[in-house]
């Protein structure tokens, strides 16, 4: 697993790759984490190169939206794969998260000052 | 193909080795990707709860017996944890908003969702006996 950020205007993009599980959940929780607590609320996970995710990545993910949207920001979600989509939709997490076909449309979702 | 193969292993450290296993062995059987994914996520929850939430910290001996036949996968997980209640395992609210979503508590669901048998017993033995069963789809399955 490997993750890291892009800035694009005001919006992060957090770029994922390789499998979440209960061994690798922990490191995207502590990154997305102290990104967050850095003052980064306006945030994208591109899962375009995510292959596998567990609960443990969902706890991860989980954690995240509420503390964005706690400071008035967001964690939205781009490139899910067909699995990673389906443990999402099977958590119900469909309904409570905002899911992008591509990272443009997402990043562009938080408005046009946003990703100016 | 159909077969038998067992792995032991004693620490969540060891899902990596437990996830190759499992993988190879339904490439091997001839499963599909969606029945690979579909094991190895029930495996991976299964077997995080048992090293988490049945021996705790230090982690404990795991036999993981995988069995291919024809038109089924079958992965037999045994531990020597305190026994398991699956009955006793809350259902996660997935009606609720985002704010009163609780983080965790979805890895039992799943294994229920995304296989198609689930049982579990305490045997004689003292040990937990989980048995994980996965349907094959007929026009994908090697002889």
């Amino acid at each position: 697993m490997n993750i890291h950020f892009e800035s694009r205007g005001d919006v992060s993009i957090v770029i994922i790759s390789g499998s979440v599980d209960s061994l690798t959940a922990e490191a995207v929780l502590s990154e997305l984490t102290a990104y967050v607590v850095a003052g980064h609320l306006q945030l994208v996970a591109d899962l375009g190169a995510v292959d596998y995710t567990s609960s443990a990545g969902l706890r991860a993910l989980l954690s995240t939206v509420k503390a964005t949207r706690r400071g008035g920001g967001d964690l939205r979600l781009a490139r899910a794969s067909p699995n990673v989509f389906k443990v999402l939709e099977l958590s119900g997490f469909t309904t409570i998260m905002k899911l992008y076909d591509e990272v443009d449309a997402a990043v562009a979702s938080f408005g046009p000052s946003a990703s100016a | 193909m159909t077969g038998s193969a067992e792995l032991q292993v004693l620490a969540l450290s060891d899902l990596d080795t437990v996830a190759r296993f499992v993988d190879f062995s339904c490439e091997r059987a001839g499963a599909d990707a969606d029945s690979r994914f579909a094991l190895r996520l029930a495996v991976e929850e299964s077997f995080s709860n048992i090293m988490q939430h049945g021996y705790g910290a230090d982690g404990g001996p795991v036999t993981v017996q995988l069995h291919a036949q024809h038109d089924r996968i079958s992965v037999t997980l045994r531990d020597r944890a305190p026994a398991f209640v699956p009955e006793q395992v809350p259902a996660p609210d997935l009606a609720a908003s985002w704010q009163q979503r609780k983080v965790g508590g979805l890895g039992w669901h799943l294994v229920r969702q995304v296989m198609d048998e689930v049982s579990y017993e305490r045997d004689a033995e003292g040990e937990n006996v989980l048995t994980l069963v996965k349907y094959l789809s007929g026009g994908t399955i090697r002889s």
